[in-house]
Parts: structure tokens; sequence; C-alpha cells
């Protein structure tokens, strides 16, 4: 089962330790431009912190944008191949996210690789903000909300043990479209 | 490579303004190991171009000496590490001065490749400097007079054509050398007190913006993993760890009010009655967007609000935080959370310290209620408790020093030069503004504002909370003993370039530090010997003041405390006992080993260089 890093900007606090432990994970040194997410921050209007990481793309355009067919998707993560790889930087550009990252150190763009499938962000994030969740799940948190509020339903009050619930529920035969 | 293998470039950043000229220069390991980093560096060389001046130096002047300084473990993997100090001759007190700020900017400054920065002289115009990767520019910007600080911010990491860009930045009122101006980072991360950001003013700094790529030396990272994935986990199965993500420092209004400490109208009272209008739950529940952290930092203690209803619709900031709440909220009569987060967002706008701010505009009021000032005095605008109009109108007026503002802007010392009745009601220590902690139920924060090196600032000692809910019956040499404590472990934090939040807050063993520093630097100095370094600087600290004329007379409890019994609330009638205060003061004197005037020995001066 394919699994993805999943980002909640909303739980984001900008803390860029996700940076820290990425460096730390690939480089063994401390320094968050090292790393293969970066928390972009934004103010005032909008506020936003949201973490940038590359998703694994099935169809990645950083492989189309590859002019030596250096990036290639492997058992779920789009991975560059070293031996190819002429660091033309041609993928930080196609990138439709700006995922991958560049620093003067290190010869090769810098990718999120999952950690070998247990990434060291997600572990270190403080307000699980990041997620490491299977491919299938994306979307239900979506789907769960669409069905909670389709607008056809009842509601009834009741009482559970001296509680005040509710119910919802659709009506049988009462089907509109 | 030496014994310090991690922690430290050994490098320290030195600009002239005036020549303009720049240059890198070693620090010897023996600086390094004495003085630690951070304030330490900090004091050490604040010393040394006093005595380079014969002790004559002119706060605003070219020959004052700024120091930016991050410490050792700045943008490390340990808890909430992004912090930074900027030290200097503050003008609020012309003594020894320094605030710190959370953020980005320190840990970025650091990967530039400098431990420090050190600055003097003055530019010929409005400039910025640009330190990236370890070269250095000053930049003409006159463009960016009058701008606010996050217009600033915005039009130089326009200009340099990079976002990623951290600043530290001044706005109007730094411009304008408010002595209380601060200096501002990514929007709402500031270093407050003390005058900082009149001091970048009057070198004609407008901001010092950083751009860093280097490693930060580590000496054994593996260790330091370890040791900081053991503080982790404390912090993060600690039972109030998601309350302090939740509401940060605003939950401690509800604390101030039920224990009697929340300054409300001037401090004349310590609780307020309509606390509940802007606390932490008020916070959470209308007004908070998001969450906030200073760089490493699991808490996340900001708190990004905005207002969605009323006349402030629109308004958007990070914070406010407890201090900001108090002094602007309570302490003003203001019981409406929206005009307390506008009046916020505009002294970080205009680049200025809202605790001083809450301070001088209290002290207008009444003043103003007891006939001390005219109407005249006030520009002909009465001003009553809670009218957030009127304040609001007040807080740019001092930005600009426009009318009354001009003397506000001032401080503390110029409205009482002014006004020598005001002296009364201004809570002030060395001219510095009292911090949101009301002191007459603690001897003990008393004497901590009395003995803070800074002036009446909580930095140094926070002691009101142990004192209130252990130490009612603690004898004076054990109350002494408790500010000499936090004295001593608080500005520790403050060297090391890391917040003391986990510590004081969630109760992270302050041990867990020396574990950090072994494994940062290789040196295993032990926690005594980091505390020794910092009562040294402490020492330090006070000879600096000592030789710009600061004795026993100046370390005395406001006439407020004294005279001012609390009027309402759990603490109604409490005041600070003279007698008590006199002998604490002989108590503490002794034990740090100062002379009765609160002199230290001056042969200590030598160990300093």
């Amino acid at each position: 089962m394919s699994k993805q890093l999943a980002v909640i900007p909303e739980r984001c606090s900008g803390c860029k330790i996700c940076e820290v432990v990425c460096s730390i994970k690939h480089f063994h040194v401390t320094n968050p431009k090292k790393s293969a997410i970066r928390v972009m921050v934004v103010y005032p209007h909008p506020v936003v912190r949201m973490p940038i990481v590359c998703s694994q793309c099935r169809i990645p355009k950083c492989s189309e944008g590859c002019p030596v067919n250096a990036i290639v998707r492997r058992n779920g993560v789009v991975e560059i191949d070293r031996d190819e790889c002429i660091s033309c930087l041609k993928c930080l550009k196609s990138c439709p996210f700006g995922a991958l990252y560049v620093h003067d150190d290190v010869e090769q763009p810098i990718k999120c690789d999952l950690c070998g499938g247990d990434p060291a962000c997600v572990k270190a994030c403080p307000k699980d903000a990041i997620l490491f969740i299977p491919e299938h799940v994306l979307g239900q948190a979506q789907r769960l909300n669409n069905v909670l509020s389709y607008y056809h339903m009842k509601e009834i009050e009741y009482f559970d043990r001296g509680e005040k619930k509710q119910i919802r529920y659709a009506e049988i035969g009462k089907e509109e479209i | 490579m030496g014994t310090v293998k991690g922690g430290y470039f050994k490098k320290i950043l030195k600009i002239d303004l005036s020549a303009p000229s720049w240059r890198a220069e070693p620090l010897t390991e023996e600086f390094i190991l004495k003085y630690i980093g951070g304030r330490g560096f900090g004091a050490k060389l604040v010393w040394d171009n006093l005595k380079a001046h014969d002790f004559a130096i002119n706060p605003l002047g070219p020959e004052n000496l700024l120091v930016i300084a991050p410490g050792p473990f700045t943008g490390l993997y340990l808890p909430s590490s992004g912090k930074c100090s900027f030290i200097s001759i503050s003008p609020a007190t012309g003594i020894y001065g320094d605030s710190n700020m959370g953020g980005v900017f320190g840990v970025e400054l650091r990967q530039t490749g400098y431990d420090s920065v050190a600055i003097t002289g003055r530019a010929k115009e409005l400039s910025f400097i640009f330190i990236d990767d370890g070269d250095v520019s000053i930049i003409p910007a006159p463009d960016l007079t009058g701008k606010s600080c996050l217009e600033a911010e915005g039009l130089i990491k326009q200009r340099l054509g990079d976002h990623s860009i951290h600043l530290a930045v001044i706005g109007p009122a730094g411009e304008n050398l408010v002595n209380f101006a601060c200096v501002n980072s990514d929007w709402s991360r500031n270093a407050g007190r003390t005058g900082i950001g009149a001091i970048l003013g009057s070198k004609n700094i407008k901001a010092v913006a950083v751009r860093g790529s280097k490693d930060l030396p580590v000496c054994d990272l593996d260790k330091l993993n370890e040791e900081t994935a053991k503080a982790h986990v404390y912090l993060r199965n600690h039972k109030f760890f998601k309350f302090w993500q939740e509401q940060g420092l605003m939950c401690v209004i509800d604390y101030a009010d039920n224990m009697g400490i929340l300054p409300t109208y001037n401090f004349r009272d310590s609780s307020f009655s309509r606390s509940q209008a802007i606390n932490g739950f008020v916070m959470e529940s209308k007004y908070k967007i998001g969450d906030s952290a200073c760089f490493g930092c699991s808490m996340a203690c900001g708190n990004i609000c905005l207002v969605k209803e009323g006349k402030y619709t629109g308004t958007v900031t990070e914070g406010p935080e407890y201090e900001s709440c108090a002094m602007l909220g309570s302490n003003l009569g203001v019981d409406k959370f929206s005009a307390v987060l506008k009046a916020n967002s505009l002294c970080d706008e205009l680049g200025m310290d809202t605790i001083s701010v809450g301070n001088l505009i209290g002290a207008m009021i009444e003043g103003y209620e007891q006939g001390l000032l005219t109407l005249a005095d006030l520009d002909s605008e009465p001003i009553v408790w809670g009218d957030d109009g009127k304040i609001i109108n007040l807080i740019e007026k001092i930005s600009r020093r426009e009318g009354i503002g001009d003397i506000l802007a001032g401080g503390s010392r110029a409205v009482i030069r002014r006004w020598p009745k005001m002296a009364s009601i201004l809570s002030q220590v060395k001219g510095l503004e009292q911090s949101a902690y009301d002191c007459r139920a603690a001897l003990s924060m008393a004497l901590g504002y009395a003995t803070c090196d800074v002036g009446a600032h909580h930095t140094r000692a926070w002691t009101v909370a142990k004192e209130l809910e252990d130490g009612q019956n603690w004898t004076l040499e054990e109350k002494a003993n408790l500010v000499i404590y936090h004295q001593t472990v608080r500005p520790l934090f403050d060297m090391l370039g890391v917040c003391r939040l986990p510590w004081i807050e969630l109760g992270l063993n302050e041990r867990h530090y020396a574990a950090f520093f072994s494994a940062v630097t290789g040196v295993d100095l032990g926690f005594e010997e980091l505390m020794s370094r910092s009562r040294d600087i402490y020492d330090l600290t006070r000879l600096i003041n000592v030789r710009l004329g600061i004795s026993r007379k100046d370390d005395q409890a406001l006439t407020r405390w004294l005279k001012d019994p609390v009027r309402t609330g759990v603490r109604a009638g409490k005041i600070v006992d003279p007698d008590d205060f006199s002998r604490i003061l002989d108590t503490y004197y002794q034990l740090r080993n100062w002379d009765e005037e609160g002199r230290p020995d001056p042969k200590l001066e030598h160990q300093f260089g």
C-alpha cells in the first residue's frame, strides 16, 4: 500500500522542527537550508503557514522536465537517480509545488524520499500538521464532510441517560432530485 | 580545533557605520567559555566599549555599541531554540540594557557564520545592513523613511528579490528615537524592551537583513539528538502541553487575576472585574485563527488573532500575549479584546514596546483623573479608563512625537521631568517601566524589579508565582535567594540563545541544558559552572551600572508599592513594607557579596579585562 505525506496547514505553527530533523536525517548536519521540507510563512493577508514537501506525484512534473530522465517513481517514491542527474535544476522550476530545493554545498537537488518509509518530520512535528497516511485515505475527510452536510437529512433530538443528543437520518421514500 | 568543538563559528562581525567598514574578528576559546554567548558576549563587549570611552557614552550617539547576539544553541534541534539578544546602553535608562526576540532571525544570523554582530557609528542616511552568508553591505534606503515594520520588511525583501530573508526592523517609533522603540522581526516577534529600536534609529539603520546557509556547528549531533528526544518526550507528555499550544501566554490572564497580580487601572488594582472579557478563552474561541511558534519550539505560545466584527474588523496580528494584553487591557481599563488586539497590532507596526506604552498611557489617565495633569497637558483631549479610541490615538501620537506624544516618547523619565508629581504614580525603576505583574503581595517580586539590571522588568526574576504559591512564610533570606536563583538561571537562557518557557512554564529540568551544552560544544562544563558564568555576567552588568552612577538609591521600592494599598480583590490592602524591603535589600547585597551601597568589589573589574 502506497503511503503519502499529507500536510494540514491550519495546524502548522511555523516552528521549522520538520526542517531541522530533515537536515539531520539526510545530511547529519543542523541546517534547515538543507531540508527537503520547508515551511512557507505568509502574512498578514492571508495568514498561512504551510510546509511544502514533495507529494510523490504519480505523474511527476519534475520528471517530465528532466532532460536526462533521472527522475523516476519507484514503489511510491519519486526518486532522483544520482548517477544520471546533471543538476541542471530544471526540476526545481517544473515542480508545480516548488517542492525541490537546492543548496551550495549539495551538488544535486534536495528532494523528499520519505526517509525510506519512516519520515522523520512526521514523528517530530509537535502539532501533528504532517501526517503519513495510506493514499486511499486522502480525500476521506472531504468525503465524510460531504456526507454529513447532505442537506436532505432530517434531525431529531433525544435524551440518552439525561444527556441531550441529536441523530440525523435520510428518509427513505422522500428522495428528491 | 581546540577544546570547543561546536556551538560556535568563533567569529564576530564588527561593523562601523561611520566609516563605513566591516571586518570579521576571531573569538578566542577563553572568551567563548567565559561569556558563553548572547547577553554574555553583549555585556562584555559593551563593557569594553564603555572603558574605551571613559564611561561617557550617549546611548543615542554614534559611539554607543549595539550587539546582536544569538547563543550557541540558537537554531539547534533542542527545545525552543529561536532566541536572539540585543545588548547596548539603553536610551531609556542610560545604563546597561538588553532585550531578546524569538522567531527565526537569530537562526538565520547564525547561519551567516558569525556568532555575534557588533555595530557602532552612524550611517549618513537611512540604510539597511545586509549580511549575506558572511558578506556584508550597507545599503542606503531613504525610501523606507516612516514605513511601518511590516511595510519595510516587504519592501526590503522585494528589493533583495528573496522572500526567505529574515529581518530585524524598526518602525517609525525607532526612527523618531522613541525611548521604548522595539525591534520587530517577521511581522510579530519583538525585542521589545530598553529602547533597542531607538538605538538602531540613532544609527540611521532601518533594518538588519540576514541570509545564511551554513551548517550550525555541533560537536556530537547524535548525543544532542538523544538528549533532545528526552526533553521533547517530557514536554509532549506534560498535562498542560496542549493547553499551552491552545492559549499560550494568554492563559496567564486568568491566573494573574485569580492570584491578584494583574495590573489594573495603572497598577492601582491587582485584579480586573472584567478580565473574563480579555482572557485566553475569549481569545481562543472568538479571535484565534492560527498557532505561531518561534524556531524549534513545540509549545507554540503565539496565537494569530483576527477581529471578525465591530469597528476593528480586519485587524490581524500575532498576539496579544499576556504582557501586552494586561498592559493594553486591564491596566488601561479596556475590556474589549478587539481593542487590545488593535492597540497591540499598532504597537507592532509602529515598533513600540507594549509594556512601556501601557504604563505611560495608564499614568496619563490616572494623572488626569487625579488632577496632576490639566486638560491642556493632554492637548485638550481628555482621556478616561477604557477609552480605546483615545488610547489608540495616543499610541500613534507617541510614535510620531506629536503634541503630548513627544513627551511620552521620552519615557517615564521625560514625563517626570515635565510633571514632577507624576513620579508618585509612574511604575518604573531606573527609567524602565514595570512589567505586568503587581508585586505588592510578593516581596521577592518587588526585590526582583528593584535589582533587575535593566530596570523594572520581569525578565531576570519572575518569582511572584513561586512566592505566592509556596513562599508566604519564607524568611527574607529565602526570598532573596530565590531572586538570585532566578537572576542567574533566567539570564543563562539568554546567554545560550534559547527560550526559558519550557523550564518556567512546563518545568523542564534546567539540568538538561548542561547536557545539551556538553553535546553541542564538547566541553562538559556542568550545570553549576554554567550558572557561575551567568552569575559573573550579573556582576559585570552591575559593575557597568555602578560605573554609570547606579547605587542603592536606585534599587528602591516605588511609592506605589509602599504607599498605595491594593484597592480591591484578593490582595486588597497589600503594600510592600518599607522596613521589610530595606532589610531584604541588605540581605540580597550580602548574598551577592556586594557592599551596603550595592557595589560589587571594584577588584572584580579586572576579571573582565
